[in-house]
């Protein structure tokens, strides 16, 4: 068995690879890539949050081919049935003398690897469920039998925040099952020069390939294994606790502009969306740092703003800047002694 | 535990010792810092107090405290390998890697030695002075500060120590020979007007020896004080008064009785006054004079005081007079006898023993009685055995011619020839003339009594004390001004009015009857109150509006009536103004 050293050493070198393969198609969103690589390694599902036109669907699409995984789409419409993403049974006639009937599954693309779920919040809430129940148990069931998805099943949703009527927003419960909300924003110039220049000349070449469904579930194992000291791990649920209102380390802002704070479940992701940060970086640890990295996309989704703060517009990535802001990282005679020392 | 890499086992220990090492030494500079500033002020306190010689130990001591304390303190705060590995992770960018390979998980082999791989490269290769602590804070500035201030306090000359304030009481007096003493003293040659009189005379006298032997010896300043007190008290009680109820009537009637005879006025005044000194003086110059007119309306006029004492129950007053009446005849005679020698021995005497003599007969006054009496006494010295038997045989033939218009008595004239006849008898003649100025014994006995009085005064202002005047007489006022503190008679001083009604048993009701001064005194309407007054008469031409009147209370009210009109007082108040001061 080759020793951690090597295996994060080897794990570090074809991240780099993926995010180069995909940076490459995908111009302007390093940072999109970066995280979406998280939640690809954390094991998680991503939701992204973008105006239409800002390559969603091409970093998906992306990072599909390049992980040699099995890519469908689903299209959420408001007509969209439940079926429609998990597939159902059809009766099969076969035999020219004496027919035989069957039910045979017609797979829904519910069954792909990656999946990308695009804007989910034009289906109804039933459709949602659909998707969210096999996000969760990483299986469905068809008439009573159950399917197990096969891994890795990873699942990119997004969401376009201008068209918002006739949609179904996700509730909060259900947003809680993607491991990271990460906004899309539009690139700046110099990017979109880039973007011109690619995407209006010359066809481009297919991304190749660069790892493959075991290299995946290895980055997944190896992510597990990242090692979180206890002051980090102490960190991270002081972080998560400090959003709720009610806790005694919530801050004034959270007391007034939240109403519900991440729970376990996104003390959960940050763990492990710290973990993959570490392992991104070739770190066999968890640090402060990344815990901090990876608070705004695990947990914007997670808090819920009272009336008092969606009525004075603060958002919650503004509430989350300011928890990682105020609170202490280290025990305060430390933090001193550092300061002390200049 | 993990079996943590021996290498960053090593390394992680040095830094941890090292990183220790310098907080432990922080936590005790701040503690002594903190020593030597409270040592400085400990030693400031003890200069303060005047304990010199405790200072340095206690400056020692306070800072050898606060450095265990502090050494205590920081034991207790001393760094976890946690916290040392946090810091050093801060300090040397590590991701945490320290703190990680620290505490690397028992079951992931592997991982732990891969972190501690890392931690130990990072470790090895850290640069010492990222790892520095400041140790050295501005509080420790005061460590030097505090010892050498604590040092210098300790040198310092101790102030000087203001005396202790002696607890009342407790302060000793002594006194070689306090003036006043010798006064009370004096009483033991007072006259007494009984044996049990001059008994208690003497007692007075031993109280003040022994007062003034105990204050050579060193008494409590309280207790002499209080002795002093208790000696012109007991002086005051035996100074004969007659103001009070059983004799004031006595009092009134006598002076009244001396007061209707022209010669005896001065008299009258003198014993309303309640002067006897005066009195007996007054008494002894009308009982000197030539002129019996005047002698004889003395006598009779002591004779009706005496009756009027005596018929309104005034026991001490009537026996007072009793004994006057009595001096007064004797005086007589001596006044008599030395004005017969006198003109025997006119051809002896001076001019100014012979002006003497004129007086003694016109006025009885006792300086010329005083004078003429040593003049004849001298004058009979002289004589020679045969001047002296012409003399007695000169008396002689006065006896036997008759004694009208003799002043003397047979008698008496009999007893001055017979004097004459013999050494002894003239010695004895010539003491007599000695004593004849003499006071009686009730008039030496209060001269002896009043300056004792001032004695005591004076004895108890050498004791740090201010006199308290003694009871005034009662009526018309002392007269004697000798007397530090005495004020004239206050007055009744009966109060009026009585407590708020109302008060709901909150505050008793005061009766302004029970109040009564200390002087019980009364105007006598025949006395006019000797006192001053200054108030407004009518102003006449050339003089000023302002007069200081003298006399009675009543005249100066009328005074300032008229003073009214030419005051500058509106017209429309003059009415109420004027009734204001209306007698």
């Amino acid at each position: 068995m080759e020793s951690f050293e090597r295996r994060l050493a080897q794990a570090k070198l074809e991240c780099e690879r993926l995010r180069a393969a995909v940076s490459s198609v995908v111009i302007g969103q390093d940072e999109v890539v970066e995280q979406v690589m998280w939640g690809l390694i954390a094991g998680g599902h991503v939701l992204l949050e973008g105006n239409p036109g800002l390559g969603k669907t091409l970093l998906v699409r992306t990072l599909s081919a390049c992980l040699d995984l099995r890519f469908s789409r689903i299209q959420f419409t408001p007509d969209l049935m439940p079926s429609d993403i998990t597939g159902t049974n059809v009766l099969v006639l076969s035999g020219a003398s004496q027919p035989e009937r069957r039910f045979e599954l017609h797979r829904g693309p519910i069954f792909g690897q990656v999946v990308l779920a695009d804007e989910i919040n034009r289906a109804t809430p039933k459709t949602q469920s659909a998707l969210l129940e096999a996000m969760q148990e990483h299986a469905v069931t068809i008439a009573g039998q159950r399917h197990v998805l096969e891994e890795p099943f990873f699942v990119l949703a997004t969401e376009n925040p201008i068209e918002m009527e006739g949609t179904y927003p996700l509730p909060e419960a259900q947003l809680d099952r993607f491991l990271l909300k990460i906004s899309v924003r539009s690139p700046d110039e110099q990017q979109l020069q880039r973007i011109l220049r690619q995407t209006t000349g010359r066809a481009n070449a297919a991304p190749e390939r660069v790892l493959g469904v075991e290299s995946v579930l290895r980055l997944r194992e190896l992510c597990r294994e990242i090692a979180v000291a206890d002051p980090v791990l102490a960190y991270a649920a002081r972080l998560v606790n400090a959003s709720s209102p009610e806790q005694a380390s919530a801050t004034p802002l959270v007391r007034k502009a939240v109403r519900y704070g991440a729970g376990v479940r996104g003390a959960q992701a940050l763990v492990l969306a710290a973990k993959a940060v570490a392992l991104l970086q070739g770190r066999g640890n968890v640090a402060f740092a990344d815990l901090q990295r990876t608070a705004l996309p695990v947990l914007r989704h997670r808090i819920l703003r009272s009336f008092e703060g969606e009525a004075d517009a603060i958002s919650t990535d503004h509430i989350i800047q300011e928890l990682v802001a105020s609170l202490a990282i280290r025990p305060e005679d430390v933090e001193r002694t550092i300061q002390e020392a200049g | 535990m993990t079996e943590r890499l021996d290498r960053f086992e090593q390394l992680f220990r040095r830094y941890a010792r090292r990183i220790r090492l310098l907080l432990f030494a922080r936590g005790v500079l701040s503690g002594a810092a903190v020593g030597a500033l409270v040592g400085a002020g400990v030693a400031a306190v003890l200069w303060r107090s005047g304990q010199g010689a405790v200072r340095p130990f206690a400056l020692v001591a306070v800072l050898g405290g606060a450095l265990i304390v502090a050494a205590v303190v920081a034991q207790r705060r001393r760094w976890s390998d946690t916290h040392v590995a946090l810091f050093l992770d801060a300090r040397l960018d590590t991701a945490e890697a320290v703190t990680s390979a620290l505490a690397a998980p028992t079951e992931q082999a592997e991982l732990a030695r891969a972190l501690q791989e890392r931690a130990c490269q990072t470790l090895a290769s850290a640069q010492p002075r990222r790892l520095r602590i400041r140790w050295l804070l501005p509080l420790h500035l005061a460590l030097p500060v505090g010892l050498a201030l604590g040092s210098w306090i300790s040198v310092l000359p101790l102030p000087a120590r203001a005396s202790a304030p002696t607890a009342p009481g407790r302060e000793l007096v002594k006194h070689e020979n306090l003036s006043g003493l010798d006064r009370i003293e004096a009483l033991e040659r007072a006259p007494g007007l009984s044996e049990a009189d001059a008994q208690r005379l003497r007692q007075l006298s031993r109280q003040a020896q022994k007062l003034r032997a105990d204050l050579v010896r060193g008494l409590e300043r309280r207790e002499a004080q209080a002795r002093a007190a208790k000696l012109r008290d007991d002086i005051a009680a035996e100074q004969q008064r007659f103001g009070d109820k059983a004799e004031r009537p006595g009092v009134d009637a006598a002076v009244s009785a001396l007061g209707a005879q022209r010669f005896t006025q001065a008299a009258a005044k003198a014993l309303g006054e309640g002067d006897l000194v005066a009195f007996d003086a007054e008494m002894q110059a009308l009982a000197n004079q030539a002129e019996s007119r005047a002698r004889d309306a003395a006598r009779a006029a002591l004779e009706e005081a005496l009756q009027g004492a005596r018929d309104r129950g005034s026991k001490k007053l009537a026996a007072l007079l009793e004994r006057q009446a009595k001096l007064f005849a004797e005086r007589e005679g001596n006044a008599a006898a030395l004005r017969e020698l006198a003109e025997h021995l006119k051809d002896k005497l001076g001019a100014q023993a012979r002006r003497d003599l004129d007086e003694l007969g016109a006025s009885g006054s006792l300086e010329a009685q005083q004078r003429l009496a040593k003049a004849v006494i001298e004058a009979l010295k002289g004589l020679s055995e045969a001047e002296r038997q012409k003399l007695a045989e000169a008396l002689g033939r006065q006896l036997s011619n008759g004694q009208a218009g003799n002043p003397l008595t047979a008698e008496q004239l009999e007893e001055l020839a017979s004097k004459l006849s013999t050494d002894e008898g003239q010695r004895a003649l010539a003491e007599q003339l000695r004593k004849l100025s003499q006071s009686s014994p009730d008039a030496e006995r209060e001269r002896a009594l009043e300056e004792a009085e001032r004695g005591g005064a004076e004895a108890q202002r050498g004791l740090g004390v201010l006199p308290v005047p003694s009871p005034g007489q009662s009526g018309v006022g002392q007269g004697n001004a000798a007397s530090p503190g005495q004020q004239p008679g206050q007055g009744n001083a009966a109060g009026r009015g009585g407590g708020a009604a109302g008060h709901a048993g909150q505050t008793p009701a005061l009766h302004g009857d029970e109040l009564r001064a200390r002087a019980a005194t009364q105007l006598l309407p025949g006395a006019p109150l000797a006192t001053r007054s200054l108030g407004r008469a009518e102003a006449r031409p050339g003089e000023t509006a302002r007069q200081l009147g003298t006399g009675n209370l009543g005249n100066v009210g009328a005074g300032e009536v008229s003073a009214v009109e030419g005051a500058d007082i509106p017209e429309a108040y003059r009415e109420q103004v004027g009734r204001y001061f209306e007698p």
